[in-house]
């Protein structure tokens, strides 16, 4: 039943106590409203409503999926996109959970996005808000700013300089996330730049290009360097394009349309001129967003088509080495690991069994599942910047059951769960290793020291 | 049956219809007339309760002893209130069923055993009468036949009134016909009896068995002359000896095995036949599990039966000095509250019950008057009987 | 001030800002439950965190002749949490504590906003789980589970909320906070909280709900059969309950709900099935090994033709799937639907289902049918397309005679979705004016002002205290207006 379109159902009792909807002028723009066919499809059942981190720890309809919809549906009737309606879809971390509870198949990843980018252009947001948004898509999408500044933005934290800055807010919004990206940095860590191409060892099997994401360049290369030396290992050519544009996912999250299909433009010419039979991407939430290039892009006539193909070469690291199956001999490796689910890659992709395979495959590791699995740790993108509080309960809430499974590593596929869940974990008073799985897969391929992941990126309580 | 006695109380006449119909001509004409009316079935747990303060019309069901209708693919049966609980057991046992409850006071009818929510030890399994009383025919206090539930074991459509009518010893209204849910016989019995030594015992071992993957039927426990912990396991034969074993480990070497039930299975630890002043007083003690070995070590020197499974047993406290009674039923209960649960004074003689106070502490009280007012509104049906002096 | 503007303002002094939703956007994500045609916009929504704003909230509704309506998690499926216009919407979504489990007691008590999955999440460390398992199991709430008397497949076996529910803390419509039943079995007095389950919110609302907890079964089976009609694997059924094996689950699909559950989750059916049944057994593993061979000799003793078996949890998933998924399957063949939810004696089953064959057939509409068959518990699911003019009218022509047709054979309007405002027309088809009425004796009982979920389950609300020589005053209704003495 298409329950929630306006008097869908017929019968004697429905058209008498419908309310009837009455709006002036208001709701969306004629750009790519929220889809109402794809909104029919959601039958009010509710079975998303537990897996929505907001409406765990709200528990109201208006920050659950199904009342985000149910905004959504008002919008098209022509309610206006106030102050109220908004702050409860910015509200949604964009984690998808909903995406994989829903029986009825709707694609809350698709209305969001769509209504994002109306509210980005319909909608007057605060002068704070949107000043503090103008600030990380300054910063974020852009690695070497990004690499370039964490120092300084630290700097003028701590003196204080600029007071103006400061009484907005911005800085202490900002400054922890860039403080944990620092303490997780490891001041060892190699930082030169990978080869533009690394030759696979032994017979090559196919040829892989690597994106190197925003966050993870800059804070992560040794997650790239690890990616790279396991597809090699594993039999791939791996080509490192230079120059890479970002993804353009936080843009497509916050409904910043225009700039998410430039970015995505880029990309494409990029991957095409290297030449590869497949794109391999070790960031989850990057993933999710290079796999939905076709849907970006559909309306562009140049490279709708090229968006299509580009979209079937890529696959998530786990995904690929899963697919491609072990060739690479494992070496032991007793530890004890809990993996955490990455909302873009299992909800957003689907990729559940892939990196959990690849862990049992390690002989001497043991795996250990964490208690509600489905649920976000609140980074989410830059959610844990936009809304610290509930990023800070979820990442709360998300550290409790990680430490509860008693593992030495946690590990995941998300630079952004990692950041978040370090910080949680440390605040707890609790240390533990962090890895990507890469890293866990190089330290079994390459024999290194389990001490190494037990250890990295261990942090001290702030 | 002139000269008929509810508990003390005289009846003014006796009425025995047959049908419905019958019923409720006669509750017409006595709401008409502004007479109390006393309904009984076999009579054996009439003097259950507190007396009724008047009871113009005793309202003898036992004429109403007909199996209404046995479905015996659908498991269902409808009788009527009067139906003995045997013949009702006999009747659709030729079809290998049941209704799983026990016949804890011998000639017990369908309707005496649901105003009073008698139960023995398959409780345990099955719940008491609230749990297989599917649909119900009632005659209310003006006369008017209404009915709720119905014939199909699922079934939410409106109140469920059959609940309330369970365990509400005829104040509420008078029932006709009962349908229930019925369950297959199993093809294998087997109790495992062993003797306690204390109620710390009894508990370990109650617990040791809930807890276990055996499905008990029954686990029925009692202290004083003969102290034992029984569990009754049912079902198929292979099934049976599987679980039996694991019993047998669980209660140690002195179990003994028994395909028939051993002697006082599932009967009150007093004579129920017993009706004159110097009967024993009745009790009937609920608690939380966990709190077994203290209820019954409260309840030391008394003959003790009942459901460790369930948080239910019984107790027989010889008849004599009504103050000394109310103390110890006061002690008991008290020991009863702590463990979250009751202690109801089921039945007495008169001096007795004059004494203590039977029902002891109601929750919502003040709701269940209301409920009466409603149902019952110049307080006619045996009156007096129920709780707060409903 | 209106009544309902001075309620709010009590609410605001009460609540924190947040709990306490005015605006119209925000109202609207309330005005339906899991049943979307029918939708009012509450006049307030308060979320109350414990009992004591809850009953504040209550006594000021009932003070000011306010009508309220509870909800959980909004899921039911007969309108039952459907809002009152210029009333008020009480959600239980925040007090979602589960405040004990004891193992010894084989008791758990919880906040009436804790979804029914976590309560056997928290009891599967003791052994221990909490048996009604309704579909919506993941996500509705044990409140809502209470005031619906939920069931679930497993139910056959297992018995429904009322046998699981063995005490509530409640407030009733004049907002006094009251216990009923408790820890221990049989409390003295009416079992009023066997009045309660199941009274859809028209009694009062449940703040605290202790369950018992039933022991995890040592082993489970599950087993899938497939036959080339509903007559044959109906047979199987009635075969299988005169063996005397009680299963855990017996549940049907005909052919058209198998070929949406393959189109939404794929899940693999045996290939040309008129009929599928999941039979599922539990128990101690060499009880359920006994039954298991018998269940699948009468199988195909009544004409299966293919029969396999589920022993570990991922199988057991993977047959669940199919299953589990069928409601929401069915928008995969039809673009709109009406769930139906009736109850017939078991035995009734071939001929029922021949009846609604032949509906189908009259009148064009296309009916899946999906169901409890140990219980015959009904869930047909009627097809049409909105966008077909009259298909609607069609489809509730045909929703409405299959329930006519449970009547009919002595069965039920509702076996688990409950009357809520969708079905309460029909009460009066099931039952008679003095049935009705005998049973708003109770609801006028605890609500005489009919403040508490007003319009639910009652084609006609009683004016209480309407019997000759019992009105003591002007009933509050009809002072209102809202009601006449006839």
């Amino acid at each position: 039943m298409t329950a929630i379109d306006p008097g869908s159902r017929p019968g004697e009792q429905a058209g008498s106590i419908t309310d009837p909807v009455t709006y002036g002028a208001g709701g969306f723009d004629d750009h790519r409203p929220p889809d109402a066919a794809l909104l029919g499809d959601c039958v009010h059942c509710g079975f998303c409503l537990p897996t929505c981190p907001t409406y765990v720890l709200w528990g109201e309809e208006m920050d659950s999926p199904r009342g985000r919809l149910y905004l959504m549906k008002e919008g098209l009737e022509g309610a206006p996109l106030d102050g109220a309606m908004v702050e409860h879809w910015d509200n949604c971390l964009g984690c998808m959970s909903c995406v994989t509870a829903c029986p009825s198949g709707v694609r809350y990843d698709t209305l969001i996005e769509q209504t994002r980018a109306q509210v980005e252009r319909v909608h007057d947001r605060p002068a704070k808000d949107r000043a503090l948004r103008a600030l990380i898509f300054a910063l974020f999408p852009h690695p070497r700013l990004l690499k370039t500044l964490r120092g300084p933005l630290r700097a003028l934290q701590r003196t204080g300089l600029d007071r103006r800055l400061r009484k907005t807010g911005l800085l202490d919004r900002l400054a922890p996330h860039l403080a944990a990206m620092e303490r997780l940095t490891p001041p060892l860590a190699p930082t030169e730049r990978l080869p533009e191409r690394i030759p696979a060892v032994g017979e090559r099997r196919t040829t892989v290009g690597l994106i190197t994401g925003c966050v993870q360049g800059a804070f992560f290369p040794e997650v790239n360097a690890a990616t790279a030396r396991v597809l090699a290992a594993e039999g791939c050519d791996v080509v490192v394009p230079p120059h890479q544009s970002c993804c353009g996912a936080l843009s497509v999250h916050n409904g910043r349309e225009e700039e998410a299909q430039r970015y995505a433009r880029r990309v494409i010419d990029t991957f095409e001129r290297a030449g590869v039979e497949r794109v391999v991407i070790n960031a989850a939430g990057c993933g999710s967003t290079l796999k939905d290039y076709a849907r970006l892009l559909s309306d562009d006539p140049v490279y709708a088509e090229r968006a299509v193909r580009f979209q079937e070469r890529v696959l998530d690291i786990a995904e690929l080495l899963d697919d491609l199956g072990p060739r690479a001999q494992r070496h032991p490796l007793p530890l004890t690991v809990a993996y955490h689910d990455a909302c873009h890659l299992a909800h957003a992709q689907g990729v559940r069994e892939q990196p959990r395979r690849l862990l049992a495959g390690i002989p001497g590791l043991e795996l250990r599942e964490i208690a509600d699995p489905e649920l976000c740790c609140g980074s989410a993108g830059i959610y844990n910047i936009l809304h610290p509080e509930a990023a800070g309960e979820l990442g709360e809430r998300k550290a409790a059951t990680i430490v509860d499974t008693g593992a030495e590593v946690l590990v995941t596929a998300n630079p952004g769960c990692l950041l978040q869940v370090t910080s949680a974990i440390a605040a707890r008073g609790h240390s533990m290793g962090m890895a990507h799985l890469v890293e866990v897969l190089d330290a079994s391929i390459h024999g290194l020291a389990p001490d190494r992941l037990r250890s990295a990126r261990s942090t001290t309580p702030a | 049956m002139a000269g008929a006695v509810v508990d003390g109380v005289t009846a003014g006449s006796v009425e025995r219809p047959r049908t419905t119909e019958e019923v409720a001509d006669v509750v017409r004409k006595a709401a008409a007339a502004g007479l109390t009316v006393v309904p009984r079935g076999a009579g054996t747990k009439l003097t259950w309760g507190l007396p009724p303060t008047s009871a113009d019309v005793l309202l003898d069901l036992s004429g109403m002893d007909r199996v209404v209708e046995h479905e015996a693919g659908d498991l269902i049966a409808t009788a009527q209130a009067g139906t003995p609980l045997a013949r009702l057991q006999e009747q659709v046992g030729t079809a290998g069923q049941r209704l799983l409850v026990d016949e804890t006071v011998p000639g017990a009818t369908v309707g005496g055993t649901l105003a009073t929510n008698a139960s023995g030890p398959c409780r345990l399994v099955a719940g008491t009468m609230r749990d297989l009383l599917i649909g119900v025919t009632f005659v209310r206090a003006d006369g008017v036949v209404a009915k709720a539930g119905g014939k199909v074991v699922k079934n939410v459509a409106g109140y469920d009134v059959g609940k309330l009518l369970v365990g509400s010893f005829g104040t509420l209204a008078v029932v006709t016909e009962a349908t229930f849910r019925l369950h297959p016989v199993p093809a294998l019995r087997r109790w495992l009896t062993v003797p306690v030594g204390s109620p710390q015992e009894a508990q370990e071992l109650a617990q040791a068995v809930i807890h276990a993957q055996v499905v008990p039927a029954a686990v029925e426990v009692s202290l004083g002359r003969d102290s034992s912990l029984t569990v009754l396991l049912e079902g198929r034969p292979d099934g049976v000896e599987g679980r039996a074993d694991v019993v047998r480990r669980l209660l140690g070497d002195a179990t003994a095995e028994s395909a028939s039930p051993p002697s006082g299975w599932g009967a009150y630890p007093w004579d129920p036949t017993s009706t004159g002043g110097d009967r024993a007083v009745a009790l009937k003690l609920t608690f939380r599990l966990s709190g077994l070995a203290d209820v019954l070590a409260a309840a030391e020197g008394l003959e003790v039966s009942g459901s460790a499974g369930a948080g239910v047993v019984y107790a027989a406290l010889p008849a004599g000095d009504p103050v000394e009674i109310s103390a110890t039923v006061e002690r008991l209960r008290g020991v009863c509250a702590h463990h979250h649960g009751s202690l109801v004074v089921l039945d007495a003689p008169a001096a007795v019950k004059q004494a203590v106070d039977v029902w002891g502490p109601v929750p919502a009280l003040g709701l269940m008057q209301r409920v009466k007012d409603e149902f019952d509104p110049d307080h006619r049906l045996a009156p007096g009987r129920f709780v707060g002096g409903i | 001030m209106t009544p309902l503007e001075h309620v709010t303002a009590r609410a605001r002094e009460l609540l924190p800002a947040e709990a306490v939703i005015t605006d119209r956007a925000r109202l609207r994500t309330y005005e339906c439950d899991g049943l979307a045609h029918y939708r009012v916009t509450p006049g307030l929504v308060v979320i109350p965190e414990d009992v004591h704003q809850l009953a504040a909230i209550v006594r000021a509704c009932s003070e000011l002749g306010v009508p309220y309506v509870a909800r959980g998690s909004g899921t039911g499926l007969s309108g039952g949490a459907l809002p009152v216009a210029e009333g008020v919407l009480i959600v239980t979504s925040r007090q979602r504590a589960i405040r004990a489990v004891r193992r010894e007691d084989q008791r758990a008590v919880v906040e009436p906003g804790v979804i029914n999955l976590d309560v056997t999440r928290a009891a599967t460390p003791y052994g221990y789980y909490y048996a009604p398992d309704p579909s919506s199991q993941q996500v509705c709430s044990i409140g809502g589970n209470v005031a619906e008397n939920s069931g679930g497949a497993h139910c056959l076996k297992y018995g429904f909320t009322t046998n699981h529910v063995i005490g509530v803390e409640m407030v009733t419509p004049d907002g006094e906070v009251v216990r009923l039943g408790g820890d221990a079995p049989d409390t003295p007095g009416y079992d009023l909280l066997g009045a309660v389950v199941g009274s859809e919110g028209t009694l009062g609302i449940v703040t605290e709900v202790t369950v018992r907890l039933t022991r995890l079964p040592e082993h489970v089976v599950t087993v899938l059969a497939g036959f080339d009609s509903t007559d044959r694997a109906g047979a199987a059924v009635s075969a299988i309950i005169g063996a005397g094996v009680v299963p855990a689950a017996i549940e049907m699909m005909d052919a058209l709900a198998i070929e949406a559950a393959e189109a939404a989750v794929q899940c693999h059916y045996p290939a040309g099935a008129g009929a599928v049944l999941v039979v599922e057994l539990d128990g101690p593993s060499s009880d359920c090994e006994a039954e298991y061979a018998d269940v699948v000799r009468l199988c195909q003793d009544n004409g299966a033709f293919e029969v396999r078996t589920a022993t570990d949890a991922a199988e057991r998933a993977l047959i669940w799937k199919g299953r589990k998924s069928a409601f929401a399957a069915v928008g995969r063949i039809s673009p709109d639907y009406i769930v139906q939810d009736g109850v017939i004696p078991r035995t009734a089953l071939p001929e029922v289902l021949a009846r609604i064959a032949e509906l189908s057939r009259e009148s064009g509409v296309r009916v899946a049918n999906v169901f409890h068959a140990g219980d015959g518990n009904l869930h047909p699911l009627v097809l049409f397309d909105d966008a077909v003019e009259g298909a609607g009218e069609a489809a509730e022509e045909v929703s409405r005679a299959i329930l006519d047709l449970c009547i009919e054979h002595g069965g039920s309007i509702t076996g688990e979705h409950g009357v809520g405002h969708d079905k309460a027309p029909y009460m009066a088809r099931m039952f008679g004016e003095d049935d009705l009425d005998t049973m708003q004796l109770v609801r006028c009982a605890f609500d005489p002002d009919h403040v508490s979920n007003p319009g639910k389950v009652f084609p006609t609300p009683r004016l209480c205290g309407e019997a000759p020589g019992r009105r003591k005053g002007v009933h509050p209704l009809q002072e209102a207006g809202l009601a006449e003495v006839f």
